[in-house]
């Protein structure tokens, strides 16, 4: 994988369930959590769990412990392209507004750089190739950046079926084909994963970090 | 529809224009910012009005125009944002006005925090409003719950041409859940707002005034009386729960909303336990549904209330109890969400947490 990837997409595409995954699995050294748009559920709240998988979390918050809303962003940042041997995942808050703030990293865009797309299909404004294309327009116009990569993350929590996976892996390689843009992951619920499945890019097995046991 | 999944504050917003809300006035505030955001783009798609009003003050009065004139008119807001329009909502309720109010709680008092809490539910059901005015308020658990009652509150309100409150906390409006947005609505038979005043030409020879002040005491009295016949009609109607695993508990666990399903995974583990406990769930908190305790079984040992505020509800359970069964309260505040073991433990351990 590059060495810094940014991760945007849909409000509740599950950007952060994939870049926590991402993270732990692919044993990256920096998690930043640049939402600036969610009040709840930021990776941030998983700083401690984070550091025990020798993962440093930098948030948009510096203040007000960890449950602050203010559209801030610590200047620490910028740390991960000084650092040219560690690897880091931005996971941004959702659609044009979440992304936004990804203009000033431009100068900083190198060939290293992904900018991964999060889709899940299942999402009452991404259902169809068409509209994951305008949402994919929106934040490429209001971040300044080329979308690179494609993720696959379509489900429907604990009601996802097989038909599901596949239904979401149609939807997103036609938005590939139209795009010519790779899938890089299909990320799926580490229980249903099922190796007769074709599904496009490195399968992700996902493990649910911030929902509340009990939902 | 097929199922799709939904953060709760959109299901708000798309349960809304389904459930053919015209208007929408609102002012932001954290964590039901989804809300107007949602409206804002798709309101105009559907035809419909949205506004961002100046302050929550003026948001409620603009419902009180809108609705006046006939419209299905929803306001959106969070705790310190209800407690602005408490004055635009007993107006709202003195001259019966219908609209839906949904109001995402957070911690409190005062700015308090951002995080889930339920320390809403006096402001909602004893309201801060003044007079002897009732909103309608109902408190779903899940997402798929909210959008049901949602789309039947304009009804509702409409029918009874009152307030209608949805209550949920930040949790139920931030957190994703995959829902169907086509489930059917109990159909109501809704007489025409001959009422409404929007123009002499749809009401020729009469004008309508909506109004809430009646100077003669024996008038305002007798309105008085019009809205407690009416109220005591919601009562009779409108009044709503579900009892979960109450065949002879021996523990009744009380809870609305997000408690309410932390409490259903806390019975589970209880179960384990070779306890019985079973669930009353309020949907409606007023009218709250104080019958639901005279069926609670002679071997029951005592109620523990858990709420996310420091006895709110509780104080209807007491009324409702009628001294009958002890009572328990377990309560976390501050934007603090229970553990289901937390719950268990309280039930296990129900002398300490012993109020009654």
């Amino acid at each position: 994988m590059k060495r810094i990837t940014f991760v945007v997409g849909h409000y509740g595409s599950g950007k952060t369930e994939f870049s926590i995954n991402l993270a732990i699995q692919k044993k990256i050294d920096y998690l930043l959590d640049l939402d600036i748009v969610n009040p709840f559920f930021r990776s941030r709240e998983l700083e401690s769990f984070l550091n025990e998988h020798h993962i440093k979390m930098i948030a948009s918050t510096p203040l007000n412990g960890n449950y602050g809303d203010l559209p801030f962003l610590s200047k620490d940042i910028f740390l991960p392209f000084q650092k040219s041997d560690k690897l880091a995942v931005f996971d941004m808050g959702g659609n044009d507004a979440g992304s936004l703030i990804l203009r000033q990293f431009s100068e900083h865009v190198s060939e290293d750089v992904d900018v991964l797309m999060v889709i899940n299909v299942f999402r009452e404004q991404t259902q169809t190739a068409d509209q994951i294309i305008r949402q994919i327009n929106s934040i490429e116009g209001s971040s300044g950046m080329k979308i690179t990569g494609l993720v696959n993350n379509s489900h429907l929590l604990k009601y996802t079926t097989k038909d599901d996976i596949i239904h979401g892996n149609q939807v997103v390689n036609e938005v590939s084909k139209r795009l010519s843009l790779p899938i890089l992951y299909t990320a799926v619920r580490a229980d249903l994963i099922d190796s007769t499945l074709q599904l496009s890019g490195e399968t992700l097995p996902i493990t649910l970090y911030l929902r509340k046991t009990w939902l | 529809m097929a199922k799709v999944l939904m953060k709760g504050n959109e299901a708000i917003a798309l349960a809304a224009i389904k459930g053919g809300c015209d208007a929408f006035f609102g002012y932001p505030i954290t964590p039901q910012n989804e809300v107007p955001e949602y409206l804002a783009k798709y309101m105009n798609e559907h035809g419909k009005v949205f506004v961002q009003a100046e302050s929550e003050v003026a948001a409620i009065n603009m419902v009180y125009g809108a609705a006046g004139a006939g419209a299905r008119v929803l306001t959106s807001s969070s705790s310190p944002g209800i407690a602005l329009k408490q004055e635009g909502i007993t107006y709202l309720a003195g001259s019966q006005l219908p609209c839906v109010i949904c109001s995402v709680m957070r911690g409190g008092p005062g700015l308090g925090s951002i995080q889930p809490s339920q320390g809403d539910y006096n402001q909602a059901t004893r309201g801060g409003g003044n007079g002897d005015y009732h909103v309608i308020v109902f408190a779903p658990e899940t997402i798929q719950e909210t959008i049901d009652t949602m789309k039947e509150s304009f009804d509702i309100a409409d029918y009874y041409r009152n307030p209608v409150m949805i209550l949920v906390d930040g949790l139920i409006g931030q957190m994703m859940e995959s829902v169907d947005f086509d489930r059917p609505v109990k159909q109501r038979f809704l007489p025409p707002k001959d009422w409404a005043a929007n123009g002499t030409k749809n009401h020729p020879g009469r004008r309508n005034v909506i109004n809430s002040l009646y100077l003669e005491p024996k008038e305002l009295e007798d309105h008085n009386l019009r809205l407690a016949k009416k109220y005591a009609l919601v009562m009779q109607n409108e009044t709503r729960y579900e009892m979960i695993n109450m065949e002879d508990p021996d523990y009744v666990i009380v809870a609305y909303g997000t408690m309410s399903r932390v409490a259903r995974s806390a019975i589970e583990i209880l179960e384990q336990a070779k306890l019985k406990v079973g669930i009353i769930r309020p949907i409606s908190l007023w009218p709250f549904p104080k019958q639901a305790f005279d069926q609670i079984g002679e071997n029951c040992k005592g109620i523990l209330v858990t709420e996310m505020s420091l006895g709110q509800m509780l104080q209807d359970v007491q009324i409702s109890n009628r001294g009958r069964h002890p009572i328990a309260f377990y309560g976390r505040s501050g934007g603090v969400v229970p553990e289901p073991e937390e719950i268990v433990s309280a039930v296990q351990n129900f002398e300490k947490w012993r109020v009654e």
